[in-house]
């Protein structure tokens, strides 16, 4: 279980990204937060494995204090939490099993590690992490050769690799068109299915009528809105418009929630 | 563009007669400055006082055996008649400026752009006196030239030799002996080509004075074969005998006699032969070439020197590469912009790379010598001072522009810092890395060959040596190998580089 409690950012800057956001998210569930661009989601999702620092809040993850962790503790916290992100963040040079390989760094020994190496049953589990996600023919490709799915489905893989139990998705999709937005959430869908809490950001309501188990809204770094599938799968577009402001409009197969 | 100025900046401009205007404007520009138009009053102020102040300083630089000035004027203005059309041209310039302060002040259109003109036409024709410019120079020295620059672009034939066989005949010949009795003629050896000389003793020749003409017959040659005459003086050194500009030489008949007549050469005795009689030897040389052809020493002394060059450029990069390293982390922003503390040792390190690489490699080569002494050494110091200032700030800018989103997510595994380091930093700097250090490479062997020529070692030192000793067929060969060096090092890189980015 996650529980994010009175959580504010302040960047150096000046800027509130978040503004005393709290709410739960029971195991399994399949979160999505929605916002316009610039309503805080990325620091949202950032603040839960401390790639950003919280200015004030607290974050407790299956009993832990994740704002009260460094070093060890936090590198251990970090390693059950997946990731992946908007611009997948591969290591382009490097190759798809390398990628993938990295995923694993926060168990192996550092010393291994150094140069290259992983133990064969690390080996192992990479293979299967990137069959599970179809990729299992293109291990050894460099990252950048592949399309923008294949590279979602290479991180995908990775953040498997650390065996988590939370995946944070970053507007996964957002790079991809709609075909293959569909194809990455239904990866991330069955890893749900198989108990996985999944928090996700997205940008187009269809998407998120489509795959939601829980919606929360954000609005200049606070929660404007709180819905269950069923409350999102009833809203409007006026309904939405009413919370997002009045860039939200159609764009194609989705109805986009934000200007983005 | 004129017009624009006026009405743009009409609302700001000061209601001036234009009388008042024109007079001001005698000091250039000051009429323009007063009205308002202070950026053109300025500019026509500089350009009228530096154009001025150059052609004064070339009258003195021209005439400068003229005490003054008044001696001075007319002797530079006949020797360079270009001042001429400085100086009207300059006037006329000044009347431009006066007339567009009248313009300006009666708002009217103005010429400014024709004044610009001239003052660039003006400049342009000062460097070319500056520099000296002589393109007839170009076209009467070329005579002189060609034989020079055939020598260096085609130095092919004395790139390979055959060994020499000398068959020679000699005689000891004398000077300054005065009234004492001189050794006898050399013994006739059966068998041996030999010379009768007479006199045996005489004078040298010297400025405009002829010496005593010797008459030389010689016998027992080789029939037919071109005879040259070598002189070795007191002291051992040898050289070839010059009558009018040319070499003597005579070919011998069919019994292998010949005889030939010329003055004792021009050549100054050392003070180390001592007092007289000078023991000098006359050589009549036949020489054959046998054997195949063979590398000539200057061939095998460039290839060496080459060989030191590419090496000498190696040392330095990779000298260069180790330092240049954990400087660039230093050099990096967004390493560095942590803390007040490593932002200062960022911003030293800059500055320091900066002034570093601002002196060119020939500079340091000079300093280098006065430090380690002439040789390789001081030229890897040289190229590798500079090597580390300017691959440490490409370095730091590759660090500089990495993607932080795949260190974001390596350490969103929990790696710790030295994994993300290894596996994101590291793969994102290489190709860079490789690529910016190939090209250092490159430069720095370039870089070498200029760098011999003050001393640093390799073929730039050989090149100026044989430049000075005015051999230029070897100087030529020095030549073509730093070409095709630097041609195939060119291409080389390139196509790693290629594959690298
Ligand atoms: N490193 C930073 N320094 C300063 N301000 C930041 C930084 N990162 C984000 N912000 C600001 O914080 C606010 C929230 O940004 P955030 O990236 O969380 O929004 P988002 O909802 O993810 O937007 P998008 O949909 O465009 O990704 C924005 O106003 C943004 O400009
Ligand atoms: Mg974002």
């Amino acid at each position: 279980m996650l529980i994010v409690e009175n959580l504010t950012k302040i960047y150096p800057d000046g800027t509130k990204a978040l503004d005393n956001v709290s709410f739960t998210v029971e195991d399994g569930e399949f979160l999505i937060v929605i916002g316009l661009s610039g309503s805080g989601k990325s620091t949202l999702l950032r603040c839960i494995n401390r790639l950003v620092d919280p200015t004030a809040g607290r974050i407790v993850w299956n009993g832990k204090d994740v704002t009260a962790a460094a070093g060890q503790e936090l590198r251990l916290i970090r390693r059950e939490i997946g990731m992946i992100f908007q611009h997948f963040n591969l290591v382009r040079r490097l190759s798809v099993e390398k990628n993938v390989l990295t995923g694993r760094l926060g168990y192996t020994k550092p010393s291994l590690a150094l140069f290259g190496r992983f133990p064969p049953e690390t080996r192992d589990l990479a293979r299967q992490a990137m069959a599970r996600v179809g990729i299992a023919e293109l291990a050894q490709k460099r990252a950048d050769e592949l399309s923008g799915g294949q590279q979602q489905r290479v991180g995908i893989a990775r953040a498997l690799m650390q065996e988590p139990n939370m995946i944070l998705a970053d507007e996964p999709v957002s790079a991809l068109d709609p075909v293959l937005a569909h194809n990455i959430l239904q990866h991330l869908e069955r890893l749900n299915q198989e108990g996985m809490t999944i928090l996700c950001s997205l940008h187009y309501l269809d998407l998120v009528q489509r795959y939601a188990s829980r919606v929360i809204g954000l609005r200049e770094g606070r929660v404007v809105y709180r819905g269950t599938r069923e409350e999102i799968r009833r809203m409007t577009d006026e309904e939405f418009q009413n919370i997002y402001g009045e860039e939200a409009v159609r764009i194609e197969t989705g109805r986009s929630i934000s200007g983005g | 563009m004129a017009r624009r100025t006026v009405t743009q900046k009409e609302r700001t401009l000061r209601t001036v007669s234009p009388v008042v205007a024109g007079v001001l404007s005698l000091i250039p520009g000051l009429g323009q400055i007063v009205i308002g138009v202070w950026e053109r009053g300025l500019i026509f102020l500089g350009s009228m006082a530096s154009l001025v102040g150059l052609i004064i300083w070339r009258v003195s630089v021209i005439a400068y055996r003229q005490a003054t000035w008044a001696e001075r004027i007319p002797v530079a203005f006949r020797r360079q008649p270009l001042l001429y059309v400085l100086v009207i041209a300059i006037i006329g310039l000044w009347a431009l400026i006066i007339l567009d302060a009248v313009n300006t002040a009666r708002r009217k259109k103005t010429r400014e752009t024709l004044a610009y003109i001239i003052i660039g036409l003006v400049f342009f024709l000062l460097g070319w006196q500056i520099v000296e410019i002589d393109m007839v120079k170009l076209f009467t020295e070329l005579p002189d030239a060609f034989p020079i620059i055939t020598k260096i672009a085609w130095p092919w034939p004395s790139a390979f030799v055959r060994d020499e066989e000398i068959y020679q005949g000699m005689e000891l010949l004398y000077t300054d002996c005065e009234d004492k009795v001189i050794p006898d003629p050399l013994p006739v050896i059966d068998g041996q080509p030999y010379l009768e000389v007479s006199p045996r003793c005489g004078v040298l020749s010297g400025y405009e004075v002829e010496g005593t003409m010797l008459t030389v017959e010689g016998h027992g040659f080789r029939p037919g074969q071109e005879v040259v005459m070598w002189w070795a003086d007191p002291v051992g050194k040898e050289f070839r005998v010059r009558y009018g500009g040319e070499f003597i030489t005579v070919t011998p008949d069919a019994n292998g006699d010949f005889s030939a007549a010329f003055p004792m050469p021009n050549l100054l005795i050392p003070p180390s032969a001592g007092e007289g009689p000078h023991e000098h030897k006359l050589l009549a040389r036949q020489t054959t070439s046998v054997g195949g052809l063979k590398p000539s020493e200057g061939l095998l002394l460039a290839i060496e020197k080459m060989v030191e060059t590419i090496f000498l450029g190696m040392m330095a990069t990779l000298f260069g590469i180790v330092f240049a390293i954990p400087v660039s982390f230093l050099a990096a922003h967004n390493l560095m912009a942590g803390s007040p503390l490593t932002l200062a040792i960022y911003y030293i390190t800059r500055f320091v790379l900066n002034i570093i690489r601002s002196i060119e490699p020939i500079i340091w080569a000079i300093v280098a010598t006065l430090w380690v002494g002439l040789g390789p050494f001081a030229g890897v110091i040289a190229l590798l001072v500079h090597s580390i200032a300017a691959l440490g700030k490409l370095y730091s800018e590759a660090i500089e522009s990495i993607d932080p989103g795949p260190i974001e997510a390596v350490h969103a595994t929990g790696a710790n810092w030295i994994q993300t380091i290894v596996y994101a930093v590291v793969p994102q700097v290489i190709p860079p890395f490789v690529s910016f250090t190939i090209y250092r490479w490159d430069i720095n062997v370039r870089m070498s060959t200029i760098i011999g020529a003050v001393g640093g070692g390799g073929i730039g030192f050989l090149l100026m040596q044989w430049i000075r000793l005015t051999d230029y067929r070897s100087a030529g060969i020095a030549v073509w190998f730093i070409a095709i060096t630097v041609a195939i090092l060119d291409f080389v890189s390139a196509k790693i580089r290629e594959r690298y980015v």
